[in-house]
């Protein structure tokens, strides 16, 4: 088991009234699944991603990740779990503009203390999976959307983390790039990796193994597809 | 490779916002520039003084007249004989140059020329110890001292104004005091030093000057030339033994004459430079830290700006260390460029004004090391809380920042 949740609650302090985003979620993945967090804006889903995601921590309940509890861990500890088993791919591709695509897919490597020489190879190596082998020194704004994302989904592969979390990826994208960007996706999770796609779209919800409908702060549903 | 990570992405945001990171960096710039200058200027006069001392040749003291005092009362003044002088050179301990000499004002006339000039009489020596060559013709000997013959020495600046050129007036007569003097040499040009403007002079045998020109045996003062790493303090005995004996001063009374090395006022006048020098740098100093601020408002803004990004490097595992570095790296980076800029224009403005002025130029390495060093502090100190605020971002809150 990857992620494990006991009863998952987190609550907000908006002035002076106390706002329950998560309310108490149980929720378990396996290794190599693909899985889909649906549900509207308000739910809940993108604090369960942050949750989940090591960006934030709960209130209440318990987190296992790969079975260690990852609750109480300091911020330095979170940032390094973050930086060795979890890759992020967002909507609005998040790449350092000033940075080749090269350079931006280094940028995990280098937080995790790779030597220059191996990082450049690997970070080579995971550019030529998702198919940029001839844009490796293009900067952002020389690269299309799809591309940009290809190279944010690289940078998400580069430290061989435990679980991939994607953010509304084709959120930005038109829907024949969306299409590519999914299928890479499928390739990915049929090499065995397990990927968490946040999103509000039905048929890119489709595309995954698994469905959890998140509302109001709870599981409403969770079927396999 | 963090640290490398660090200067480039600082670089790569100091280049991105160029105009911005001038005008931040300005103060630093200005602030550095102006204590590399004053600093640089403080060196410079020193070293013209160095020079100046030089110059003057061999060092020398100056005995010259005191008062005869018994307790509190003052008995008058007792002036200072030629007789000393050579009670002086008699002593052969000290391989040291005695030059008494009395200097007094008289009219001089050559042709329809006549101008009223300092007269020194002096013994050939004194060129020795001062240091004075001549240009034409020749300095008197001895032997035209014994004389007391008529002949005269001038400084370079006398010809032109008496209205004629050297070579025109040398071997002629000229009228001091309405006695002919025979014109035997000219000295080379000296250069005015603060307290002596030998250019303008005309010198005289000594007891020529005293017999013929002045009537009186008493020398204004006796300048001793002296080796220079001469032991002054026992040659300043020597002096003090060889006068109390002539001027038959008891045990335990005051001395009637003073001695002074006057090298020490070299010494007082480079203290003197040093402390304004630190105290001008001290004040320029104030508007580097001045620009520290400025680092630290625009570093606030940065990190402000950048929150995404941030959020990101969080996300992709970036500690709090990590973070830290790379605003206070860049925040020192301003500093240290403004810095460098700073020592390029603060030594580019005291070369101009030392070549306008010339002066030697003389700038020390640790002043240049020391403001950018300085900088650097500046950037550290004024970086950190900038850098904090940036590590301390909530990475879940800073993703989505808009």
């Amino acid at each position: 088991m990857i992620i494990s949740t006991q009863n998952l609650k987190r609550s907000f302090q908006v002035g002076s009234e106390k706002v329950e985003a998560l309310k108490g979620i149980n929720l378990s993945v396996e290794k190599s699944e693909f899985l889909s967090i649906m549900g509207p804006s308000g739910s809940g889903k993108t604090t369960l991603m942050n949750i989940i995601g090591c960006l934030d921590t709960p209130t209440e309940g318990t987190y296992h990740l790969n079975n260690n509890l990852v609750n109480d861990l300091s911020d330095d500890e979170l940032a390094r779990i973050r930086n060795k088993e979890i890759g992020f791919v967002f909507q609005s591709f998040h790449l350092l503009a000033k940075n080749s695509a090269l350079n931006n897919v280094m940028l995990p490597l280098k937080y995790a203390g790779v030597r220059e020489d191996n990082a450049i190879t690997m970070a080579k190596n995971v550019l030529d999976k998702v198919g940029l082998t001839n844009r490796i020194n293009h900067s952002p704004s020389e690269l299309s959307g799809g591309q940009q994302q290809r190279v944010a989904i690289a940078r998400a592969l580069v430290n061989k983390p435990s679980i991939i979390f994607a953010d509304e990826p084709t959120g930005n994208l038109d829907s024949q790039t969306g299409d590519d960007v999914m299928n890479l996706f499928k390739e990915l999770n049929e090499q065995g990796q397990t990927i968490i796609l946040i999103t509000h779209e039905e048929d890119i919800a489709r595309q995954s193994k698994r469905i959890i409908n998140i509302k109001d702060g709870l599981i409403e549903s969770d079927y396999k597809i | 490779m963090l640290f490398k990570e660090s200067i480039i992405s600082a670089l790569s945001s100091i280049r991105s916002n160029i105009v911005r990171s001038f005008l931040t960096t300005l103060a630093i710039i200005i602030g550095t520039a102006a204590v590399i200058a004053v600093i640089g200027l403080g060196s410079s006069a020193n070293k013209a003084l160095d020079e100046q001392i030089d110059d003057f040749g061999p060092r020398t003291l100056v005995v010259s007249p005191g008062q005869n005092r018994r307790g509190a009362v003052t008995k008058g003044f007792i002036p200072l004989d030629i007789k000393d002088a050579y009670a002086l050179e008699k002593n052969e301990e000290h391989n040291w140059m005695i030059s008494p000499y009395i200097s007094r004002n008289r009219q001089v006339k050559f042709n329809n020329a006549n101008i009223n000039q300092r007269i020194r009489g002096n013994l050939p020596i004194h060129f020795k110890v001062r240091g004075y060559d001549v240009e034409y013709g020749r300095i008197f000997n001895d032997d035209e001292n014994f004389g007391r013959k008529r002949v005269v020495v001038l400084g370079a600046a006398v010809p032109k104004e008496l209205k004629t050129s050297p070579q025109n007036i040398l071997d002629k007569e000229v009228l001091i005091a309405g006695t002919g003097y025979k014109v035997i040499g000219i000295l080379e040009e000296e250069g005015n030093t603060g307290w002596q403007s030998p250019d303008e002079e005309l010198y005289v045998p000594l007891l020529t000057g005293a017999q013929r020109l002045f009537g009186t045996k008493n020398v204004d003062s006796i300048n001793i030339g002296v080796e220079k790493d001469a032991n002054v303090d026992e040659i300043m005995m020597s002096i003090e033994r060889i006068l109390r004996a002539q001027h038959d001063i008891g045990p335990g009374a005051d001395n009637d004459f003073n001695i002074n090395d006057y090298s020490q006022f070299s010494d007082l006048r480079r203290q003197a430079t040093g402390i304004f020098t630190a105290l001008i740098a001290g004040i320029a100093g104030i508007s580097l830290v001045v620009g520290g601020i400025g680092v630290m408002n625009i570093m606030l803004v940065s990190v402000t700006e950048r929150t995404r990004e941030i959020g990101l490097r969080k996300a992709l595992g970036a500690t709090h260390k990590a973070i830290m570095s790379q605003f206070i790296v860049e925040a020192i980076l301003l500093c240290v460029i403004g810095g460098c800029i700073g020592v390029f224009l603060g030594t580019s403005v005291l070369y101009l004004l030392a070549s306008f002025q010339d002066w030697p130029f003389a700038m020390p390495f640790s002043a240049i090391v020391g403001s950018i060093t300085f900088s650097a502090m500046v950037g550290l100190f004024f970086g950190i809380w900038p850098a904090r605020k940036a590590a301390k971002l909530d990475p879940a809150i800073s993703l989505r920042y808009e």
